[in-house]
């Protein structure tokens, strides 16, 4: 029961997060796509900045292990990107936005939203045994990191996407890399 | 004291302070349960528990059966916190629309691209929450389980699915916005 009160609690700030950082509004998504407001960009980016600097500092102390990793199955998680990236530029969310949108009290995110999740979850499921195992075997190299696949020092690989990251913050705010919004 | 709740009350932070909060979010749910955030697949242990009730001989395969099986998992109590946490964001800015006119079709830029017909809206944010579900499925996760998730583990799952996300969507932009891109 104890964990089920830790990911409500987890939760409602995960919320507020996408929230504040607008990612519960449709323009907010698309305009990452149009290049005309790249604040989803950033906020993701530090998210991962953030938490990959606690999680392998965490690690290196030996105070967590780590979960399940995401497998890497190299055509499949490019599909699955290809097309999910349609159905963003499409309806302005993603999962997590729109339950976040749905409290809110948008009903063009509660409704048509949650339910289309639910019809594509009940879809998926039903097919996942014609189309999964296919494409998961494709170039698949398991539950990996790169530090560990690359021989990589986690303490620099971390860094380096740090660096990385503010680069790209720089290049958007600072050299233009970001259109101008024509609407 | 007094900056720090006006700030609270902000429509809009900025995007790196959110996504400090985020990133902390993340690391705790890996610290406290051992779990990582996602939503997706909370939506397929709903899918499957509504599913087996309606369905039963249906929704009786390998999927349901071993791969998700339907209940109310961390995910799903995680993905009911998500919706309180998007309450809450927007009660302490004042922009909650329950109740509100413009609820059903929210978005400003959407309507001056589509028109004001809401139905248009809901048909459209349908089939798009459809292929988004599909496509996590595929993937392996969604924005948060995969992108958010994977790429703090350094998964390189993460960031392939990430090329993707973004090649597409500026694709699809592109197609729906045409001149006005």
């Amino acid at each position: 029961m104890n964990t089920y009160i830790i990911a409500l609690f987890l939760g409602v700030f995960f919320g507020f997060s996408l929230n504040k950082a607008g990612l519960t509004k449709y323009h907010k998504i698309v305009n990452v796509f149009r290049l005309t407001d790249m604040a989803v960009l950033k906020f993701m980016m530090t998210a991962l900045i953030v938490s990959m600097s606690g999680l392998y500092l965490l690690r290196g102390l030996g105070l967590v292990t780590f979960p399940n990793v995401p497998a890497t199955y190299v055509v499949g998680n490019i599909v699955g990107g290809l097309i999910f990236g349609v159905g963003m530029a499409l309806s302005g969310y993603c999962p997590g936005t729109c339950a976040a949108g749905s409290g809110e009290g948008k009903l063009d995110y509660l409704i048509p939203g949650l339910l289309g999740f639910l019809v594509g979850a009940g879809i998926y499921g039903l097919t996942y045994q014609y189309v999964f195992p296919v494409i998961s075997k494709i170039a698949n190299i398991g539950n990996v990191v790169i530090p560990d696949i690359w021989n990589l020092s986690p303490f620099l690989t971390v860094v380096f996407f740090a660096l990385l990251s503010m680069f790209l913050f720089y290049l958007i705010d600072r050299a233009g890399l970001q259109r101008k919004n024509k609407m | 004291m007094k900056r720090i709740i006006n700030y609270i009350r902000k429509d809009e932070w900025s995007p790196y302070i959110a996504g400090i909060l985020l990133g902390i979010v993340g690391v705790l749910a890996v610290w406290l349960s051992n779990s990582l955030l996602g939503a997706s697949g909370a939506f397929e242990n709903i899918a499957g528990l509504i599913g087996t009730k309606v369905a039963p001989t249906l929704f009786d395969n390998t999927y349901f059966k071993y791969v998700m099986p339907p209940g109310i998992t961390w995910g799903v109590a995680l993905l009911v916190g998500v919706f309180f946490g998007g309450m809450i964001g927007a009660a302490t800015s004042g922009t909650l629309k329950w109740g509100k006119k413009d609820a059903a079709n929210s978005d400003e830029q959407w309507k001056s691209i589509f028109g004001q017909q809401t139905w248009k809206r809901w048909v459209l944010a349908f089939v798009g929450a459809i292929i988004l579900e599909y496509a996590a499925g595929i993937a392996g996760g969604c924005t948060s389980g995969l992108a958010i998730s994977g790429g703090m583990l350094l998964a390189p799952s993460a960031f392939l699915f990430i090329a993707g996300m973004f090649a597409s969507g500026i694709v699809t932009a592109l197609i729906i916005y045409r001149r006005r891109y």
